[in-house]
């Protein structure tokens, strides 16, 4: 299959869910560089949204933006949820794979370049008084998104709709875990570098 | 010879006009304000010391930690020299007119206990807090007595209420409304009789919810430690020319250091900007000590924290930030009151004894009259006056809304729409971008829509063409 006809199927993924998740797994149509590809433009949309939204919208201190952040918000994120999906759905007997996550996360996320792109184009042209169209729009992409998201993880792993939604309140504790053992990790790293450093002075500087 | 002389001259002529130049280089004290964010931009120094003087030089002998300050409309200056328990008042060129040390009050001689406010009416009457007598006395212009005023007296008040009188100040009907230490309740308000009439204007409490956590975990005996829950006192106060009372507080929590309060004791100041008019946006904020009204809406709030003046505008707006603590002449150690007259400032330094004077520089006078113009609605005139302020200072915000909403007035809706963006004034965009675009569509709704119609007829007409050689195609097959 081509790029342009995965690209396609990405689209039809959006439009139709469960047909679309469905065929993604079993008839193996669900690619890795789409979900990639779609991830990274997600990215650069969220930096156009930053800097290009309207001004009557954009409350951004045009200071503050800084492209490697929205870099840091989303891939980060993106790889902790499938990281945190998938050590928990492991121990529920899930039947996704780490690739089956990441596609179907990846392809999730169309809607939120569907529908910013164009809400970026119209929340140029629109007043203060129209701008609760824009927010609409905004919360409709995001809306879009974690439909999508529900689809497919109860999909790829065959849940019911009550184990889907617990499994993915979950992801998002184990994501906060997943943080804090890393915060933790860097602190104690940086702990015993230190110690270690404070006593090859000590020695050093010994007569 | 005659060349050699010639060039002397002109070198000594030029000298003295160097000498002549008020430098800006020669400040004690940086210009600034804060911008849409928050952050702090420097500014062109809007006043500057002209004179300062202490009692010594008025030849009335040092003042001791003199306390207020009034400049009456027929320009002399009152000086509440607490120490002493007098008003030493001057007149414009600063020459000592009279000293009220005491007076004849019921054919006995009476004087001052530690007086901490001051207040002059239009007639000529003086108003003196007069703290440790526990009264207000009045004075005509001479300095003889007409009558004091005492504690005020109601059953709404607890036996505990102690009265000390801090600052006065008196509106055209008469009534007195006094500042009192400890008093939590609001302004205490005498009718011109003199009779108390009740409290207006009381803050809010203000607590934090950290506060509140640990007030409902800890038992009585605790709590009883702790400090309570009490409403901000207010440190001082002004009246405008509309009867409206200026008020500041000096805590430094408070979102609302100053207030307006119309007739009915409600808060009405107005808040145009981010942020309310609370002095330095920085962790360790401003405390405000004294506030004074001048023409068109314009108040001065004194900062002693960091010994600035800050000038707002009706909008609450920052205009311009002059002062600092110090020991330069144009700064302060313990300045405790601001007042104005004219284009000048007068700020009183408690611990130096001593009156500094500012007078507007070109940009201080050149925002002034801008603003004037501005807040009468004559956005015209003012736009003008408010490119000449951009020419000094590119970063002045307040400009770039007055030009912008002056554009839009114009018509001029596309450039209305860069300046306000430059000022960041997010209404008045969009009110200019709705005129823009309606404008704009005006102008090329017929030639879009005939782009449109013809993309789409080329579109029908190329899909039957493409239809009709594919249905020729299958018959050829056929065939």
């Amino acid at each position: 299959m081509s790029l342009i006809k995965e690209l396609k199927y990405s689209l039809h993924v959006a439009v139709r869910p469960f047909d679309g998740y469905w065929d993604l797994k079993y008839e193996n149509k669900g690619r890795l560089r789409v979900a990639l590809l779609v991830l990274l433009a997600v990215t650069i949309t969220m930096i156009l949204k930053r800097q290009f939204a309207g001004y009557v919208v954009n409350d951004n201190y045009p200071l503050s933006l800084n492209s490697i952040n929205e870099f840091k918000y989303i891939v980060l994120p993106f790889l902790l949820w499938c990281i945190s999906n998938w050590s928990l759905t492991t121990l529920m007997d899930g039947e996704g794979k780490f690739k089956d996550i990441l596609i179907a996360t990846g392809y999730a996320m169309l809607p939120l370049i569907l529908v910013n792109i164009p809400n970026i184009l119209l929340s140029n042209v629109i007043t203060l008084r129209e701008s609760s169209f824009y927010y609409l729009l905004d919360s409709f992409g995001v809306i879009w998104f974690v439909w999508l998201l529900f689809i497919g993880t109860k999909t790829v792993h065959q849940y019911s709709v009550m184990k889907t939604i617990t499994t993915m309140l979950l992801t998002l504790v184990v994501m906060g875990v997943v943080i804090f053992l890393g915060l933790l990790f860097f602190s104690l790293i940086q702990q015993i570098i230190s110690f270690g450093y404070t006593l090859f002075q000590e020695i050093t500087l010994r007569e | 010879m005659r060349v050699k002389s010639w060039l002397i001259v002109l070198a000594a002529s030029l000298l003295i006009a160097g000498f002549g130049h008020n430098q800006a280089h020669a400040a004690p004290y940086e210009g600034y304000t804060y911008n849409y964010w928050g952050d702090a931009v420097k500014s062109p120094i809007a006043f500057l010391p002209s004179r300062v003087i202490t009692g010594d030089e008025a030849g009335t002998g040092a003042w001791q930690s003199p306390l207020d300050l009034y400049a009456a409309k027929d320009g002399l200056l009152y000086i509440l020299d607490s120490g002493n328990g007098r008003i030493v008042v001057l007149n414009e060129k600063w020459e000592t007119v009279r000293v009220i040390q005491e007076f004849n009050h019921d054919g006995k001689k009476d004087s001052f206990n530690n007086p901490e406010g001051l207040f002059v009416t239009e007639a000529g009457q003086i108003y003196v807090a007069d703290t440790e007598n526990r009264r207000i006395v009045e004075l005509n212009q001479d300095g003889t007595f007409v009558r004091a005023i005492g504690a005020p007296e109601s059953d709404v008040l607890s036996d505990t209420f102690e009265y000390f009188p801090r600052k006065v100040i008196v509106d055209k009907a008469g009534r007195i409304y006094v500042v009192g230490r400890g008093v939590f309740e609001g302004l205490i308000e005498f009718d011109s009789d003199g009779r108390f009439t009740g409290f207006m204007g009381t803050n809010r409490v203000q607590f934090d919810p950290v506060d509140l956590f640990w007030k409902t975990v800890s038992t009585k005996e605790q709590r009883e430690k702790m400090i309570r829950f009490i409403p901000l006192e207010f440190n001082n106060a002004d009246i405008d020319d509309g009867g409206f009372i200026y008020t500041t507080t000096a805590d430094k929590n408070s979102l609302s250091a100053v207030k307006r309060l119309n007739p009915s004791g409600i808060d009405v100041l107005r808040v145009n900007g981010e942020f309310a008019p609370v002095g330095d946006l920085t962790f360790n904020r401003s405390s405000f000590v004294d506030i004074q009204v001048s023409s068109n809406g314009v108040y001065r709030a004194l900062d002693s924290t960091r010994g600035r003046v800050f000038t707002y505008n009706e909008d609450g707006n920052l205009l311009y930030v002059i002062g600092q603590l110090g020991n330069q002449i144009g700064t302060f150690k313990n300045p405790v009151a601001i007042e104005s007259y004219g284009d000048a400032i007068y700020v009183l330094d408690r611990d130096l004894g001593r009156i500094t004077e500012f007078k507007a520089t070109t940009f201080g006078s050149l925002v002034n009259e801008a603003n004037r113009l501005y807040s009468s609605g004559k956005h015209t005139e003012a736009a003008k006056l408010w490119q000449e302020v951009l020419r000094l200072d590119a970063n002045y915000e307040m400009a770039y809304i007055g030009i912008g909403k002056s554009m839009l007035r114009e018509g001029k809706y596309k450039d209305a729409m860069t300046y306000l963006k430059l000022g960041n004034d997010r209404e008045y965009y969009s009110k200019a971008l709705a005129k823009y675009r309606r404008e704009y569509m005006r102008e090329y709704f017929g030639m879009y829509m005939t782009v449109a119609i013809a993309l789409l007829i080329s579109v029908i007409v190329w899909r039957r063409i493409a239809r009709t050689r594919n249905e020729r195609g299958v018959r050829d097959v056929a065939n």
